[in-house]
């Protein structure tokens, strides 16, 4: 992180400044980098899911503030076992914007049951004796409620109609791997609780790098997918 | 005698009964080997796994024009993108691994371990009002800094102790939680020093930054007024 923190200039800047030179930039090389330009007027944080180099970036006026390595990006969609999987077109740069997400919902709500008047310190004070008096009480409290550690999978509502999936793991592709998991899928479907799950862009990372990507899949997080030019 | 000699001569015979079990036996097995591929079969037909689907990736979105004003664009993005990137002394907090990065002309100056919101959402049990607790994300930028900052103690801050805020204005004032400075960064969010070291480097705040002192020390002396930070 602090490496690319140091770098502190976006690869697109980079790039651009090759572009700039005599070489003649590809049409959608430009498109990704006006794109760019676009969020990095605002003062969100933005995303940059980027396939060919297989990395997913945190960036703001275009800097990199952060960056995780994907270990696996696939288009994943619930199909029949003994089916064809139709090939799905993705055209890049594409700007995506999630609709919602867990840093949205998967949320812990607390709520005092009931409240106490509040006393001034003078006058608790007065109803109090030295042994009973309980520390200075403006001073702030540890939070009572430990915070929950974010999961390793989950999903993210976008605008594409797609799901993004962050997962430590993806879906067997292994024969017994797929049948397996058609069976335990017909078994829940069987019972009526089969879930139903959009198409979903599949990015696997290590489970640390997944948590800690919760937080921003959030409602208005725009992804940015750069065109990916072999 | 002539009893026990009548039972031994009805017992069964010990071979035949053995083989016809085998036989059972056997039989149940493919039976039950039938039925299990026959039910994973109907299961395996019903079920719809997730299956990686092949992905094209094409390149589109751009319209290819002239080489020269294509060039002109991607000139243009790049300076457009150029203008907005920070210059000076700015800061990074990330709000999971909780660190805090003070950066100067590009190059890291300092790094320091802070604590920010938790993300829990408090309700107020009388109105159903909701705060979350949230550290914002995205840019922001040092509006101004305090020597010995003084917290006005928002409605959240007695309700979540239980208690319902106080009439008098001047209750709600403490000149003890905040430490020695405070960098205001606008909407009520703060970064300031805490009274509880040993919880730097866990999501425990309302949202505000809290670092210990010598960091914030250095914070407060090295970041002017309308320096950036960058939460994420």
């Amino acid at each position: 992180m602090l490496r690319s923190v140091l770098a502190c200039t976006s690869i697109s800047l980079v790039a651009a400044a090759a572009w700039c030179g005599e070489e003649i930039p590809h049409p959608a090389r430009v498109a990704t980098l006006e794109l760019e330009a676009s969020l990095a007027k605002k003062p969100g944080v933005y995303l940059v899911l980027d396939t060919e180099r297989r990395s997913l970036e945190i960036r703001a006026r275009g800097i990199v503030l952060d960056s995780v390595a994907l270990t696996g990006i696939e288009l994943v969609a619930q199909q029949p076992l003994f089916g064809g999987a139709a090939p799905t077109t993705l055209p890049l740069p594409a700007l995506w914007t999630v609709e919602s997400g867990p840093g949205d919902t998967d949320r812990e709500v607390i709520a005092p049951e009931l409240l106490r008047p509040y006393v001034s310190e003078d006058e608790e004070e007065e109803e109090t004796t030295e042994d009973e008096a309980e520390p200075r009480r403006s001073a702030p409290t540890p939070s009572p409620t430990p915070v929950r550690e974010p999961p390793t999978s989950y999903r993210a509502r976008l605008d594409s109609g797609w799901d993004l999936w962050i997962t430590e793991q993806l879906p067997a592709t292994s024969f017994w791997g797929q049948l397996k998991a058609a069976v335990a899928d017909g078994w829940l479907r069987l019972r009526g609780r089969g879930p139903h799950l959009s198409p979903a862009l599949a990015v696997a990372m290590k489970g640390e790098d997944a948590r800690r990507l919760h937080h921003l899949l959030r409602a208005g997080m725009p992804i940015l997918l750069p065109a990916a030019l072999q | 005698m002539t009893t026990d000699l009548r039972l031994f001569a009805e017992e069964p015979s010990p071979q035949r009964p053995q083989g016809r079990t085998t036989w059972v036996i056997v039989a149940a097995l493919v039976g039950a080997a039938v039925v299990a591929s026959g039910v994973t079969a109907v299961l395996a037909k019903l079920g719809r796994p997730l299956t990686a689907m092949p992905l094209l990736v094409v390149s589109g979105g751009g319209e290819s024009g002239e080489p020269g004003r294509l060039s002109k664009r991607a000139a243009q993005a790049a300076a457009a993108l150029d203008r907005q990137r920070p210059r000076g002394v700015w800061l990074t907090i990330d709000t999971h691994r909780n660190r805090l990065l003070v950066f100067k002309n590009g190059e890291l100056v300092r790094s320091a371990i802070c604590s920010t919101g938790t993300g829990i959402v408090l309700r107020d049990p009388r109105n159903g009002r909701e705060w979350v607790f949230d550290t914002p994300l995205g840019e922001r930028a040092i509006q101004h800094k305090v020597r010995n900052p003084v917290w006005a103690k928002p409605d959240w801050a007695f309700i979540e102790e239980g208690l319902e805020p106080p009439t008098d204005p001047n209750e709600r004032f403490d000149s003890n939680s905040l430490g020695d400075y405070g960098l205001y960064m606008g909407d009520g969010y703060i970064i300031h020093g805490t009274l509880f070291k040993t919880l730097l480097g866990r999501r425990v705040t309302h949202g505000c930054i809290r670092l210990g002192d010598e960091d914030l020390e250095f914070v407060y002396r090295n970041a002017p007024i309308g320096s950036r930070v960058y939460l994420y």
